[in-house]
């Protein structure tokens, strides 16, 4: 529990900290201030699913687990990386601390950090949904009542394991290469790669399926084996918070089929562990030189 | 008890003699590679309990990389250690909590205070009580700054904070890299009378330095390591007995011959130093200073004229000798007098 305090204690007084969670709250409350603007149709479908309790947890879910995970990824890669960068492992090692202790206790500390973001980022998303609602004249209804509660708690149970699977790789690619600077950039590299590499290949095979008159087959594919990789999987689990479509979402959601909750659930646990793992392999094994 | 900068000092406390084999740190045979690079080559040291030991070697003699296993940062190739007592390997960890330890830079959180720092070290290792990091603050001289972040830090300042981690945990045994290294003179003071406050209260200090008159000042016992082997180990008293040296200060123009001469006169301790100024160049030949008068007569009979001849027998002179004669040969060639070959 000491080490623990001592993470936290570092990690509360850390700017990046509140630069990643300002950076979010900041592009929610522009996206809600647009959203809240926008003429659109009173009533309209789109601005209801936004503006109108349960639905509008799905938008919150969207921006909190598709730009949070950008940024988690980034958050990630520089606790860890920067730890390295700084010589910090050194320190703490040669004070008798376990190797196993010092990774795994650093990667809860982020961990912690990242839930109460969450949490943070969720109270303002409801606070925005009824500036934006009063600004569009709808009606938020009610955050906490009827099925908004039940739907609250189940998008952040389905969107909080996902950030923290795509924080933990992000941790583990900057606890490998032990560089702050790189860390994040490989991250990052590997989150918005991911996502090209997948829009890329169902491109390729929806060209495969236009017929010799020029017509496309609508009927949706999958699921591919791109969407089971690392960053792309949590797309099944985002998918199935209610009243949402998968946070990356865009045609692909059109063309793909989602992989299965269960199996999506799965595959984030399991890419979570392994990241942990190498996480903890690499420093287990590591020769501290500097 | 005087009061020093960084702390009290029991000036009249005796230093505890350390029993044979009884020895805060010893290795055996260490061997440690970098890729095909050997680091350390068959490293035996002994520290004895409740002495400062000074750990000397010229740069890549394998002084750090030693410090970096005894603290487990790394894994030895072959070879054992014991620390306290008890044999150590990179997975005993818990006997790392009664070691202190300063290895290369200060390293810390760049956007914390040195006091939250402190207090972020504090949570790890040993428990260390709150009251203890005001009191290291202090010990070092950083109460004042202890808000200031260790980003804006001097390097002298970066120093101290790291020497107060090292004492956060009230080691049993404190291992310090260049601890000196970017202290002002009231800081290598201050440093002094804590290593001796330390050692007074029977605490073991292994201490790697350049600065070889400050470790003269302050080690019982040194180490001189070269290639990854120690080369001499011993008290200060021992290793100096039958060391010194001799200091001929000659005009330019009589260098090439004298070079000759005193090559001659004492082969078994060869040149190993010359300094070069303006008008006269200074030899520093390995002999004792008794026999200065000899080697007097020896230029004289061949005409070389000494402006000087200076005896001393100090820890540098002995480093000197005993480091330039396990360098190869091209070290050798870079000490060796100009035009030492007679071109004149």
């Amino acid at each position: 529990m000491r080490l623990f305090g001592a993470e936290m204690l570092a990690l509360r007084k850390r700017a990046a900290t509140y630069v990643v969670l300002g950076v979010l709250l900041v592009v929610m409350a522009l996206i809600y201030l647009i959203v809240g603007l926008s003429p659109f149709e009173r009533g309209a479908a789109a601005g209801a699913a936004l503006l109108r309790f349960p639905g509008a947890y799905a938008g919150i879910a969207q921006i909190v687990f598709g730009l949070g995970s950008l940024l988690g990824v980034t958050y990630a890669a520089a606790v860890a990386g920067g730890d390295w960068s700084w010589g910090i492992p050194r320190l703490i090692l040669s004070r008798g601390e376990s190797r196993l202790a010092y990774v795994l206790v650093k990667a809860a500390a982020v961990a912690v950090m990242l839930a109460l973001g969450v949490l943070i980022a969720y109270a303002v998303g409801v606070v925005l949904v009824y500036i934006a609602a009063a600004l569009a004249g709808e009606q938020a209804g009610d955050a906490f009542g009827g099925r908004a509660l039940p739907d609250l708690v189940e998008s952040l149970l389905l969107g909080y394991p996902v950030l923290l699977e795509r924080a933990a790789i992000a941790f583990a690619v900057a606890t490998l290469l032990r560089s702050q600077i790189a860390g994040i950039v490989v991250g990052i590299v590997l989150y918005i790669g991911e996502g090209i590499l997948t829009s890329i290949l169902l491109g390729l095979a929806l060209v495969g399926r236009v017929g010799a008159g020029g017509g496309v087959n609508f009927e949706p594919i999958g699921p591919e084996w791109y969407q089971y990789l690392p960053f792309s999987i949590g797309n099944g689990v985002l998918g199935g918070i209610s009243g949402g479509a998968s946070v990356e979402g865009g045609f692909e959601d059109i063309f793909l089929r989602p992989v299965p909750l269960e199996v999506a659930l799965v595959g984030v646990g399991l890419y979570l562990v392994a990241a942990l793992a190498i996480s903890v392999v690499s420093v287990w094994r590591a020769e501290i030189a500097a | 008890m005087n009061t020093s900068p960084i702390g009290p000092v029991h000036a009249e406390a005796e230093v505890p003699a350390a029993d044979a084999g009884d020895y805060a740190v010893t290795t055996h045979e260490l061997v440690k590679r970098y890729g095909r690079q050997p680091a350390l080559n068959g490293l035996n040291i002994s520290v004895p309990r409740g002495r400062v030991y000074g750990f000397l070697g010229p740069n890549g003699s394998g002084k750090t990389t030693t410090l970096r296993l005894l603290v487990g940062l790394m894994r030895p190739d072959a070879g054992t250690m014991t620390v306290l007592g008890q044999p150590f390997t990179w997975r005993d960890r818990h006997r790392l909590f009664s070691v202190g330890s300063l290895i290369e830079s200060p390293a810390f959180y760049p956007y914390l205070s040195g006091r939250d720092n402190l207090r972020v070290l504090a949570g790890t290792g040993p428990p260390t009580p709150r009251h203890r990091i005001a009191e290291v603050l202090q010990y070092v001289g950083l109460t004042d700054r202890a808000h200031s972040k260790f980003k804006t830090y001097s390097l002298g300042m970066k120093q101290r904070l790291g020497i107060a981690a090292a004492l956060l945990s009230d080691p049993q045994l404190l291992l310090l890299d260049e601890p000196a290294n970017g202290l002002d003179p009231a800081g290598i003071v201050a440093m002094r009378e804590t290593m001796r406050y330390l050692t007074a209260q029977g605490k073991t200090v292994l201490i790697s330095s350049h600065i070889l008159p400050e470790v003269e000042q302050l080690a019982d016992v040194v180490g001189i390591v070269s290639k990854g082997r120690v080369i001499r180990q011993g008290t200060i008293t021992d290793l100096l007995e039958d060391t010194g040296h001799i200091r001929v200060r000659v005009s330019l123009a009589d260098m090439p011959a004298a070079a000759a001469i005193l090559g001659r006169v004492a082969p078994e301790r060869p040149l190993y130093g010359v300094d070069s100024g303006p008008q006269a160049g200074t030899f520093t030949v390995g002999a004792p200073p008794s026999r200065a008068q000899e080697i007097n007569r020896a230029l004289a009979e061949a005409g070389v004229f000494a402006h000087s001849l200076q005896g001393g027998s100090d820890l540098e002179a002995l480093f000197l000798q005993v480091t330039s004669a396990a360098a190869p040969a091209s070290s050798a060639a870079q000490l060796a007098p100009p035009d030492a070959g007679g071109s004149k």
